[in-house]
């Protein structure tokens, strides 16, 4: 009842003021997010975090004096409809920008969008490379930033043999096809990666690894083979599956008596957020690497969690689960594309998105709650590596950081075998 | 001064080791060296446990066991030292004093670093070594062997007659040849890679491998005669053993195989069966069956919560939560089957496409309705322990938490086939199904009849649910993944036909495991459902079609 009142108040004094003065006051921000379907679970959380960062900004002013207006739309976990919220929000809206996606498969089809109304987006997952487009800021970790640092640690740690498993799309196919190449320019021999290499006619690999349909659930004769290519020791699994498949997974691996200290699993799909539906025991001392951890002890950190509790209880909007939240890497590249565009705007002094994609191109810096971050003329971000190991709490602790890491999407075809 | 104290130090020492057996002393100094360690720093911790190496005191394993999910601590004393605690399952441990202790309070969790963790599970293979449990024994004689250290030679061998069964006298056999592969002379490896050829090692391949590459490496750099003469010959066992552990290996994974197929079966059967009641006795398409599935899952959740919450989950009762969890998610599933039964479906048995459609929309009400009291996040069942680990047998592993569900799925099937042709209630319900108005006309009360058979194939989802929950997901979404392998089973069996659905599902399961060995999970899928598509092409009706006169058959 009071709500209604206030907004009836609110439309009263809308109505009252000219039109004009509030289409300047506001700016339309676009957030472009599964809120329904397989997607939902991990969307829900970015969708929270931005509106978070949006109210954030507007108490303390805005951006260039406007308030942001965060239109949100669903993408309802349905590709082809991503493309037409993304059509409605640059036509329609007319949003200066947009934050949003999560699966690369739905970035592919906002694309087109994007670059035929000249849109700006900002995409915060990490993903598998290979692509650049001048209308889209890639927040997220690059292969580079996540799987190859990541081997690099295990490699370091006196792991010989790499056993490769994924979902069947397109991230885990194109990081494993890289890393295939990575591990033999570091001299890992072939028969040394396990999981299974096809080749075409001509002898050029075309996939590597072993892969599992989406919701896999019977991983039985996968973790067999675990168990045997790791019988000699010194063997670790670069896992890519992808959402709840991962559950099936490791119960399955602890059952079979594989242990972390034997034969390590380093996942780069399971963060916080999702090890809230996981036995998080089952999963101690195995791996996880990805450019910010809640764990992180910085005073900017802390602050932004606590930000993001206080945020989470005062908040009125619907559907915002407020307890046991955790905060993940994928939320906080989120948080940092919302200040690294609203940096690019005041430079740019417009948010006329040629001269803000100029201003973030020349090399835009902010100190986000996983340290500082800067854009870079590729349309990446240069950022913090961090390895964890998985808690029994759900928890990583960072056992490695590798600072300033530089965001490069062309990585196939770079590492020349030895 | 500290000479003197050194040498009285000794003096006490030799006298400990006078006046104790060994063991004792072995454990007094696992136990001081692990409270050093916490009290430590954490780098430190690795070097540190170098002077551990072949202690062997049980203190290291459990220690193990404890410090890698987390629960060591230290205490601060009143003169601002600290003493050492851990905790093993319900009970606080003093670390040093051994000895089992109220929770002292004022705890500080001490984490492991990662290189101290793996040095240690090493260091617990001493104690596994000598485990009352056969596999641990077999696992940790396997990491002994397979590191080919030269110091652990004569530990396997001298071990090897004192293992109390062949099983495990062939496992430090098998350890022992592996060692031999890179530490024997010429003569041991040689008799090393026959024997292992001869049992077919499949975990010796590596290491073969390896020799083989190194004897070519040899046969290159050397001039030699007699060296070459060698490499030559241990170059050719080696291929010989190869192959024949390449034959047998591809023999053993058929067999396994086969048998991840029957658990896949099994765990269809159960998750099919209620379907093959509601959908294929009575004639109800009852879309909402993997949401009955669903809320067998979540009961099993809620009840770990209240075992939790009651119990703590380190205790013991806790462990049996999932006891009671299995009647439970029988009887909730059962209630909610009544309940939709009762509103909607008895209105519906003369009109099948309709309760098509209305089955449906249940589904879609009962997913929203999880999703908004559980929330759209999948949440996490545990497994108890006594359900953890697996099931070893000549080189076959299953899983406990799968391989329950095989005698399960039997049970299931035979009480239903004794319920159905042995009692009263049985005859009831076949009457009822064969033909509604007449089985009312003479007398059964048959919607009661119908009322029942729909809850008890929703109770048989609902422990389905149960089950699933120990190796799959728990989720709003839970259900949806298993509807259609459920109709795929019961209109391959045969609708109505519960033998033909048990059939199916075994077949199902079998060749499904079987065709992914080949050519893998993806294709896997792929390939079982064209099989299914071209089988119903020949048999339109199923493996066991029911005969009958009726028109509209």
């Amino acid at each position: 009842m009071k709500n209604t009142f206030k907004a009836l108040f609110a439309a009263a004094t809308v109505a009252a003021t000219s039109t004009s003065v509030q289409a300047e006051e506001e700016v339309n921000v676009g957030v472009l997010h599964s809120l329904s379907g397989t997607m939902a679970i991990s969307e829900t959380s970015l969708r929270d975090v931005l509106l978070f960062a949006f109210d954030e900004i507007n108490a303390n002013g805005g951006v260039l004096g406007k308030k942001i207006n965060p239109v949100v739309v669903d993408g309802a976990s349905d590709w082809p409809l991503f493309a037409e919220k993304a059509e409605e929000l640059l036509t329609v809206q007319k949003t200066a920008v947009t934050f949003g996606c999560w699966t690369s498969v739905s970035r592919k089809s906002v694309l087109p969008v994007y670059e035929k109304n000249n849109g700006l987006l900002f995409y915060p997952v990490q993903y598998e490379g290979e692509e650049q487009s001048k209308n889209i800021f890639y927040t997220a970790e690059a292969v580079g930033q996540q799987a190859i640092p990541a081997v690099d640690f295990l490699l370091e740690e006196g792991v010989k043999k790499f056993y490769l498993i994924g979902t069947d799309y397109v991230y885990p196919q194109t990081t494993n096809l890289v890393l295939h190449e990575y591990l033999l320019s570091k001299g890992v021999p072939e028969e040394n990666i396990g999981g299974g290499i096809r080749k075409d006619s001509a002898g050029k690999v075309t996939s590597a690894g072993n892969y599992t349909p989406f919701g896999h659930s019977d991983f039985q004769q996968i973790v067999a083979d675990i168990k045997k290519f790791s019988a000699s020791g010194d063997a670790a699994v670069i896992n890519t599956i992808n959402g709840d498949a991962n559950v099936p997974f490791f119960k399955e691996f602890a059952a079979s008596g594989l242990k972390s200290e034997d034969c390590p699993v380093v996942s780069f799909s399971l963060s916080e957020d999702e090890f809230r539906s996981l036995p998080a025991k089952q999963l101690v001392g195995h791996l996880g690497c990805w450019t910010y951890f809640m764990s992180i002890d910085s005073p900017a950190n802390k602050k932004f969690k606590a930000d993001f509790q206080a945020w989470l209880k005062k908040t009125s909007v619907a559907g915002v689960v407020k307890d046991g939240r955790v905060t993940c890497s994928p939320m906080v590249l989120s948080y940092n594309g919302v200040y690294l565009w609203k940096k690019a705007v005041e430079k740019a002094g417009s948010f006329d998105v040629d001269k803000v994609r100029a201003a973030l191109q020349s090399g835009i810096s902010f100190d986000g709650p996983g340290g500082k971050v800067t854009s870079q003329k590729n349309h990446h971000v240069t950022k913090n590596v961090f390895i964890g190991e998985t808690l029994e709490n759900g928890q990583f602790e960072i056992i490695e950081t590798i600072p300033n890491v530089v965001g490069e999407p062309f990585l196939k075809g770079t590492f020349q075998k030895k | 001064m500290q000479k003197l104290h050194q040498v009285t130090l000794t003096i006490l020492f030799l006298f400990s080791i006078v006046s104790v057996s060994s063991a004792d002393t072995a454990d007094k100094e696992a136990r001081t060296l692990l409270s050093k360690l916490i009290l430590g720093e954490k780098n430190k911790q690795e070097s540190a446990l170098d002077a551990l190496d072949g202690n062997g005191s049980k203190i290291i394993e459990t220690f193990y066991k404890v410090g890698r999910v987390g629960d060591v601590y230290k205490s601060a004393n009143n003169d601002g030292s600290f003493t050492v605690f851990y905790k093993d399952g319900e009970f606080y441990y003093n670390l040093l004093e051994g000895n089992q202790v109220e929770n002292p309070g004022n705890l500080e969790k001490v984490r492991l670093g990662r290189k101290a963790k793996k040095k240690l599970s090493k260091l617990a293979d001493f104690v596994y070594i000598y485990s009352p449990i056969d596999q641990e024994r077999i696992d940790a004689v396997y990491k002994f062997g397979g590191s080919q250290k030269p110091e652990f030679v004569e530990l396997i061998r001298t071990n090897i007659d004192k293992q109390p069964n062949e099983r495990l006298k062939q496992a430090f056999q098998e350890a022992l040849e592996i060692s031999l592969l890179k530490n024997g002379a010429h003569e041991e490896k040689m008799n090393a890679l026959s024997y292992l050829g001869d049992i077919g090692s499949s975990l010796s391949i590596d290491f073969i491998n390896t020799l083989k590459i190194d004897s070519e490496t040899l046969l290159n750099e050397t001039s030699e005669e007699a060296v070459k003469l060698e490499a030559t010959a241990l170059i050719e066992a080696s291929d010989e053993s190869l192959e024949k552990i390449e034959a047998a290996e591809k023999t053993k994974e058929l067999v396994q195989s086969v048998f991840f197929g029957v658990n896949r079966g099994s765990v269809l059967l159960l998750v099919s069966f209620g379907l093959a009641i509601t959908f294929g006795l009575m004639g109800v398409i009852n879309m909402a069956h993997g949401e009955f599935i669903a809320i067998g899952g979540y009961t099993t959740y809620v009840i770990q919560g209240w075992f939790a919450a009651a119990y703590g989950v380190d205790s013991a009762a806790y462990q049996w939560y999932f006891v009671a969890a299995v009647p439970a998610a029988f009887m909730v599933s059962a209630f909610f089957g009544i309940i939709m039964e009762r509103g909607v479906i008895q209105f519906l048995y003369s009109r099948p496409l309709e309760s098509l459609l209305a089955t449906w929309g249940i589904s879609m009400v009962l997913q929203q309705l999880i999703r908004l009291y559980f929330g759209a996040a999948n949440v996490a069942v545990a497994s108890p322990t006594w359900l953890e680990g697996n099931l070893n047998v000549g080189g076959y592993t299953m899983a406990y938490n799968r391989l329950a569900v095989v005698p399960v799925a039997i049970t299931v099937l035979l009480i239903t086939a004794l319920l159905m042709k042995k009692t009263n209630w049985g005859l009831h319900i076949r009457a009822t199904m064969q033909n509604r108005l007449m089985a009312s006309s003479i007398g059964i009360r048959s919607s009661r009849v119908n009322m029942m058979t729909f809850a008890f194939g929703s109770g048989l989802a609902g422990l389905a649910g149960a089950f699933l929950s120990q190796f799959d997901n728990v989720g709003p979404m839970m259900g949806q993944t298993y509807i259609v392998d459920s109709f795929m089973v019961v209109v391959v069996g045969g609708v109505g036909n519960l033998i033909g659905a048990a059939l199916s599902s075994l077949g199902i399961g079998v060749v499904g495991q079987l065709l992914e060995f080949f050519y893998g999970s993806v294709m896997g899928k792929v390939g079982i459902l064209f099989g299914i598509i071209l089988f119903l092409q020949v048999k339109p009706g199923g493996l066991f079609t029911s005969k009958s006169r009726s028109l509209e058959d």
